[in-house]
């Protein structure tokens, strides 16, 4: 079982090395984003997933780290003798300095309060930072160069992202090495039953900081990696959007399992590059995904794939692809008539749909997909209408298919589990 | 002089606390009865004032005030039957999160139908006159409807909560469900009314609010910290605490204003005023300036100090 | 067999479009970075229009090197990270050429990142057409030889607001600076109390606040109606000059506003007739020009073109003689001799000439300042009111000093 996972593991990451060189430049720059928000969706995540802590200002250790980086770089332009790759260390330091005060603070209340109290943090440094020019550089930020180092210059995105990708396994593998040690338990133990640690003998209150400490540290190395990528920061780095984001991540990907948020920045990342230059209503999108995640998949796109893969063997997989097959065509029939429905309505509520009008006197055709609709014809409103329906009872009528082999396939586990 | 300072710096910040009441009663309401931090609840403030702008837009401000509070109240009820409900079993972590991406997606759709500007949503002309002057300066009428709206709006609240069954059995929902389930009361109806009510108030805020501060697509993002920091500093749950702290907030914005103290300034008490402007940087930023940050200041030092608010009771 | 001749027949029209390819010149690609999504998305909606607008134009006119440009739209949605991003994707698309304009903070990084792009790939640099990041050091410490600014900082714009309110007798002698706590607020600031002495009024009070965060802005009319000011002066865009204009009108106080953002859409509509008899001071004035620029943007975009708008084509235009000028005389595209044909560029626009400072790639534009009044030639946001041309002050009369932390390095 644990060979299986770490032959996976190694099969998903192997194209992250070789792949790279072959991709356009547009690729590999998203690739290195992927990367950034992959580590620091994990550090969150520590805090989240392990320690039960729902942090909305995790902002604050991100840009802290990216704006560290940046004084680095700009101490070594000016002659510093500060290797070039291990600058985003600096990002790492400044987190846990910062990390360690706010967490002092911020570990003293739980659930929604402590929520709360990073959301004051982040939001109070967000308002301060653009006053404060010597260290975050007025409203512009910071700008800084990187400097050749050990006969690599750094100058090409590549580079750039072999040097990512090494820090970002190196972050993840620590992190995950973390949560294995005793300490680490003992940190689930604090989400699941503060009480208990406590009566064990342990000091909660250390305990939680240890854990917002090293979390607050990973998200300043990540941060210190988008200072390195983008050789800029400026205080929007500190605000609600950033810490907003992490969230999206974690959640999509699932926290409940350790590679979870990797998934979740993977595919926003690349959801966001393929489709914020297409239409203006990503964010909405994006949202809707969110929200849908929340409703019907809690655990997570992650959650999910580890739940199939905990039941690998107890599943019949080929009993289940059919009705798969029907799930998969039920959510791109759903989607595609409500990204019809929201694209039309973007069209007939723009301006330029707005000249056409004045000019027609009514409601002429608007353009979409290469042809023209009618806006006030029902044709138009049935072919996504009709999608939707369609999508509709065949995500029904897969539900119906898929629960009874799931609930057998769990009996099977549980069973399996006793015998063993 | 200080007369005038006084007066008319009180007169403005109590309505601007009045306002930030209006808002974040209905989040008070919701977070004390449910335990549901609602991330939507700016939006659904933003969603009352276009829904009024729309009515009024045809013509009718009057019908509009009356239609945004009972429209967003039903989206609070379909919200919660719909939504909510079915992440309940999971943790308020996730009502939360999901209240957050509902925000998201509110705020997209609104951009989608009424574009990106902000809208000409203004108060009817009966509306526009001045109330009184005050040392020269006119006093709009309009405000002393906002600071009205507010005072009638806690005063019901209140009564209901305190004087009526409803209160009783609403907080018997939250603290004993099942015990308030055995007793007969339908404790799902009870939290989707709570949750309706809720989002009515911030609809009928916006209502009312928005033809005087300008109606776009970002106010939800504006408000959306500032009524957390009411809620919490008045203490989560209060109803009392937050009319307290919105006022606290609306006055000290005001008079923050007419305030040039500098950490600088502070320093000179002991003689290292110099020094410090030599520092420069934070040292020399005034309180008139950052008095965006105060608030957040603010929540920081009770949330820490007093996390149950000034007028909550104690977790 | 046939699956095969398919294929050959493939292969050789893929050859034919290689040669093809290579007997035309690669096609110019031109980016336009602004927010399209997000808060500022508003703003970057006119940016995005308006460069468009000028970009189609020079296409109309035949392109560039008998190709037409290449016109690719970003969203960076109004964030710093953004930009970066979506700047080095434009570079990834190979794009040669950058608009943006729609924030100070985005310019500054945009001009680190197009300069030091182009000190690591001398044989691909980049041009960057800032048309509307105001801040000073944009052309100061920040300025290189790859960065032009179409847009007037500050001191060009204060300058003028007082000279024609003062002409028209509506300054007054005491002023009340109220400006936003960043750079642009802050060199607003200074330029109003630099021109204080020549200007024949004092500054009573200067006051700095949040950007974008107050919603009620009745405490600072009570602050500006203690210092009795005749005229406010005020570089407050969006939501922070709606409101204190409001709150202004509101309190019945009657002093003059002399501004720099008050043609921003839904300005007037949202202010009312508290906006009446207010000044403001910009780079451009339908009224005071002809009628077909104003009939030709609103033919191809729905609207007369507004607030930034018409400056942004000004940007383009010169951009489009730049081209012009170095057509057919290189091999493939030379963004440095594009620079150095912008750098000699003379625009006639209906306001005046509008010239390239090489010193520092200011453009110096002239300057009209107008007033808000009913019957206006073109009424702005569906009401009566609109810009009245006052007086329009030459570009080399309006232009500020060349700063002395501008140390240009030229090419060669």
């Amino acid at each position: 079982m644990r060979r299986h996972h770490l032959l996976l593991l190694v099969l998903l990451a192997l194209p992250l090395v070789v792949l790279p060189p072959f991709l356009s430049l547009g690729l590999q720059n998203t690739l290195v984003s992927m990367l950034v928000a992959a580590l620091f969706a994990v550090s969150f995540n520590l805090l989240m997933g392990q320690g039960g802590m729902l942090s909305f200002g995790h902002a604050a250790f991100f840009g802290i780290g990216a704006f560290a980086t940046l004084h680095l770089m700009l101490a070594v332009e000016d002659g510093l003798g500060v290797p070039t790759p291990l600058l985003p260390l600096a990002g790492g330091l400044a987190g846990l300095a910062l990390g360690l005060v706010a967490g002092y603070f911020a570990t003293m209340r739980a659930g929604v309060y402590f929520s709360l109290v990073t959301l004051a943090l982040a939001e109070l440094l967000h308002t301060l930072a653009p006053q404060w020019d010597g260290m975050f550089g007025g409203e512009a930020g910071l700008s800084s160069m990187r400097m050749p180092w050990g006969g690599l210059i750094f100058g090409s995105v590549l580079e750039v992202y072999y040097l990512s990708l090494a820090w970002v396994a190196l972050c993840l593998l620590l992190l995950w090495a973390y949560t294995r040690t005793p300490f680490g338990r003992l940190t689930l133990a604090l989400r699941d039953n503060e009480q208990r640690v406590r009566f064990m003998g342990y000091d909660t209150h250390k305990a939680r900081l240890v854990v917002f400490a090293v979390s607050a540290m990973f998200s300043g190395v990540a941060g210190g990696l988008l200072a390195f990528s983008n050789e800029v920061a400026n205080y929007t780095t500190f605000g609600m959007p950033v810490s907003a984001q992490v969230v999206l991540h974690t959640f999509i990907g699932g926290s409940t399992v350790f590679l979870g948020p990797v998934v979740g920045a993977a595919v926003l990342t690349l959801f966001a590059f393929f489709v914020s230059d297409l239409t203006r209503s990503w964010l909405l999108y994006q949202g809707v995904l969110f929200v849908l995640v929340m409703l019907y998949a809690p655990l997570g796109i992650g959650g999910i794939v580890e739940l199939h893969l905990r039941h690998m063997r107890e599943l019949r997989w080929r009993a289940l692809a059919g009705p798969y097959l029907e799930a998969t065509a039920a959510g791109l029939l759903v989607a595609a008539g409500f990204v019809f429905v929201i694209e039309s309505m973007a069209v007939l509520f723009s301006g330029d749909y707005a000249v056409l009008r004045r000019d027609a006197g009514g409601l002429p055709p608007f353009p979409f997909l290469g042809t023209a609709w009618q806006p006030l014809s029902p044709l138009t409103w049935l072919v996504p209408l009709l999608a939707m329906a369609a999508g509709g009872w065949l995500a029904n009528r897969a539900r119906h298919r898929i629960a009874p082999l799931w609930d057998e396939a769990r009996r099977a586990h549980t069973q399996g589990g006793e015998t063993a | 002089m200080l007369m005038e300072f006084l007066v008319v710096s009180v007169l403005n910040g109590a309505i601007y606390g009045m306002l930030l009441f209006m808002v974040s009663a209905g989040l008070t309401l919701i977070f004390g009865m449910m335990g549901v931090l609602n991330f939507a609840h700016a939006s659904f403030y933003m969603l009352g004032a276009y829904i009024a702008y729309t009515l009024s837009s045809l013509g009718h401000f009057w019908l509009g005030l009356l239609l945004a509070p009972v429209l967003v109240g039903l989206l609070g009820v379909v919200v919660e039957r719909f939504l909510l409900r079915r992440v309940h079993a999971f943790g308020h972590a996730h009502e939360l999160l999901l209240t957050f991406g509902l925000a998201f997606i509110f705020e997209e759709l609104v951009k989608l139908f009424y574009g990106n500007f902000p809208v000409d949503y203004r108060m009817p002309e009966e509306l526009r006159f001045t109330a009184f002057t005050v040392f020269g300066t006119d006093y709009p009428f309009y405000r002393l409807f906002i600071g009205g709206t507010a005072i009638a709006m806690f005063a019901l609240l209140y009564l209901l909560l305190s004087r009526t069954r409803v209160g009783l059995v609403v907080r018997a929902a939250e603290r004993l469900p099942q015990t308030a389930e055995a007793l007969g009361h339908n404790v799902p109806l009870v939290f989707m009314g709570v949750f309706g009510t809720g989002a009515a108030l911030a609809g009928l805020a916006g209502g009312v609010a928005g033809a005087f501060f300008p109606t776009s697509p970002n106010m939800a993002l504006e408000l959306g910290v500032i009524v957390f920091v009411v809620v919490v500093v008045g203490g989560l749950g209060s109803l009392e605490g937050s009319l307290l702290a919105s006022l606290l907030i609306g006055l000290f914005s005001s008079f923050a204003v007419g305030l040039d103290w500098s950490l600088a300034g502070a320093l000179d008490i002991v003689g290292l005023g110099e020094w410090a402007r030599g520092v420069g940087g934070l040292m020399t930023t005034t309180v008139s300036s950052i008095a965006g940050s105060v608030p957040f200041l603010l929540m920081l030092v009770v949330l820490l100090l007093r996390p149950a608010g000034l007028m909550g009771e104690r977790s | 067999m046939a699956a095969r001749l398919a294929g050959g027949t493939a292969l050789a029209m893929l050859g034919l479009a290689g040669l093809a390819g290579a007997a035309a010149a690669e096609p110019l690609k031109v980016a336009i970075i602004e927010p399209m999504s997000g808060p500022d998305a508003a703003t970057g909606e006119l940016y995005v229009t308006a460069a468009r607008y000028g970009l189609e134009e020079i296409n109309r006119g035949g392109g560039f090197n008998g190709e037409s440009i290449e016109i690719l739209l970003y969203d960076n949605g109004g964030t710093a990270a953004g930009t970066v991003d979506k700047f080095k994707q434009a570079v990834a698309d190979g794009v040669r050429v950058i608009f943006q304009g729609s924030s100070s903070a985005a310019a500054g990084q945009l001009t680190a990142d197009v300069r030091k792009h182009n000190l690591r790939n001398p044989d691909s640099r980049l041009l960057y057409i800032n048309d509307g990041g105001a801040a000073l050091d944009l052309t100061g410490d920040k300025c290189h030889f790859y960065h032009f600014r179409f847009q007037a900082p500050a001191p060009m714009l204060v300058g003028p607001l007082v000279e024609a309110m003062s002409e028209a007798g509506e300054l007054g002698t005491k002023v009340y600076s109220i400006n936003q706590n960043y750079s642009w607020g802050r060199d607003m600031e200074t330029a109003i109390r630099e021109r204080a002495g020549n200007g024949g009024y004092e500054v009573v009070e200067a006051t700095l606040h949040d950007v974008a965060k107050i919603q009620d802005f009745a405490p600072y009319v009570a602050r500006i109606k203690a210092a009795e000011p005749d005229t406010v002066l005020t570089g407050n865009w969006s939501n922070d000059l709606l409101l204190l204009m409001k709150a202004t009108g509101e309190a019945g106080l009657d002093v003059r506003f002399g501004t720099a953002f008050l043609d921003q859409p839904g300005n007037i509509a949202n202010a009312g007739e508290t906006a009446l008899g207010h000044y403001l001071a910009s780079t451009y004035n339908l009224a005071a020009g002809s009628e077909a620029f104003p009939e030709d943007y609103k033919a191809r975009t729905g609207h007369y073109p507004v607030y930034l708008e018409p400056r942004v084509v000004i940007a383009t235009r010169a951009f489009g003689k730049a081209l012009e000028a170095v057509e057919g005389t290189g091999e493939g595209i030379d963004v440095t001799a594009i620079a150095l044909a912008l750098e000699e560029v003379t625009l006639e626009t209906e306001m005046g000439p509008v010239t390239i400072r090489k010193e520092d790639h200011q453009a110096v534009m002239p300057i009209v300042v107008s007033r808000v009044e009913r019957g206006a030639a073109y009424p702005v946001d569906g009401t009566d009111m609109g810009f009245a041309p006052v007086k329009t002050i030459p570009g080399p009369e309006a232009v500020y000093p060349v700063q002395e932390s501008c140390e240009m390095q030229r090419p060669g």
